[in-house]
């Protein structure tokens, strides 16, 4: 009994949250080339001020929040406000310092080019 | 051992809290795009939204331009068809599709009539905003009451 009244008080003591923001993965597509990676990430509704990009150690984190504005409710709602969010695992041999990233369409465009040293490169063998 | 109608009530909101926290964990399921393949490249995700006299619809459509997308109306019928190109670049080795491409349509039967004439559509961010403002004879009226 004592129990349940714990729990019954706990309610009133937490604050209300506003409605939460789902969080959703973009849908992506990888190419790849000799020289560079390329992702490709859905975001639609999605404006360059709230996207982030982050590479650290091997890990490429993207994420975008959309807001919608919206004045009252919806009859039908099938998107809103939502955090789209994702991680990839990036091989070492990526060139941090000339990634490019552009926006355009709500699709989000990364250009991800490989270091000079991890480029293949025919080794030539010499006769004697 | 009497119990007050507060701490019922109180008990029946920590419930409710717990029915929406379980609600949200599948609603998830339904909606992130990574979730719904058979819907990305069928039909685009649309809100209809309506202001007195205007319906305002949105719907997803990433990766299309105005020239992709067909918009058309008949009385209280809309109907939103395209094609999704693929942006895939010549000469690069593939290792994920999950956006869909192909032609896609989806059509809706508005709760009014909308005058067809006055029907404005912008293209912005990936996201397509169509306001339809109602027929006059579906707007709504203020009855006075003599």
């Amino acid at each position: 009994m004592d129990k349940a009244q714990e729990i019954a008080k706990q309610e009133e003591k937490s604050v209300e949250k506003t409605r939460e923001m789902y969080e959703a993965t973009p849908a992506v597509d990888i190419y790849e080339n000799e020289d560079e990676i390329l992702l490709h990430a859905d975001m639609p509704g999605v404006v360059k001020e709230d996207i982030s990009v982050d590479i650290d150690n091997g890990t490429l984190s993207i994420s975008g929040v959309r807001k919608l504005e919206t004045e009252g409710a919806a009859t039908y709602e099938e998107f809103s406000d939502v955090e789209y969010v994702r991680s990839f695992s990036v091989p070492q041999t990526i060139d941090v310092d000339r990634v490019e990233a552009e926006l355009k369409e709500g699709v989000l465009r990364l250009h991800l080019p490989k270091s000079e040293a991890a480029k293949p490169r025919q080794i030539e063998i010499k006769t004697t | 051992m009497f119990t007050k109608i507060s701490d019922i009530d109180r008990l029946f909101g920590t419930m409710n809290l717990l029915q929406r926290k379980l609600d949200n964990l599948y609603g998830d399921y339904e909606r992130p795009s990574g979730y719904r393949w058979e819907l990305e490249s069928a039909a685009p995700r649309t809100n209809l939204y309506e202001h007195g006299d205007n319906f305002e619809i949105r719907a997803e459509v990433p990766g299309l331009e105005k020239d992709d997308l067909n918009v058309k109306i008949q009385g209280n019928y809309l109907e939103i068809s395209g094609e999704r190109k693929s942006d895939a670049p010549e000469g690069y080795k593939t290792h994920k599709t999950e956006r869909g491409i192909g032609f896609f349509s989806r059509s809706f039967t508005l709760p009014a009539d909308v005058d067809s004439t006055k029907v404005e559509a912008t293209l912005k961010n990936g996201v397509l905003y169509l306001t339809l403002p109602k027929h006059e004879a579906a707007k709504p009226k203020k009855i006075s009451i003599s």
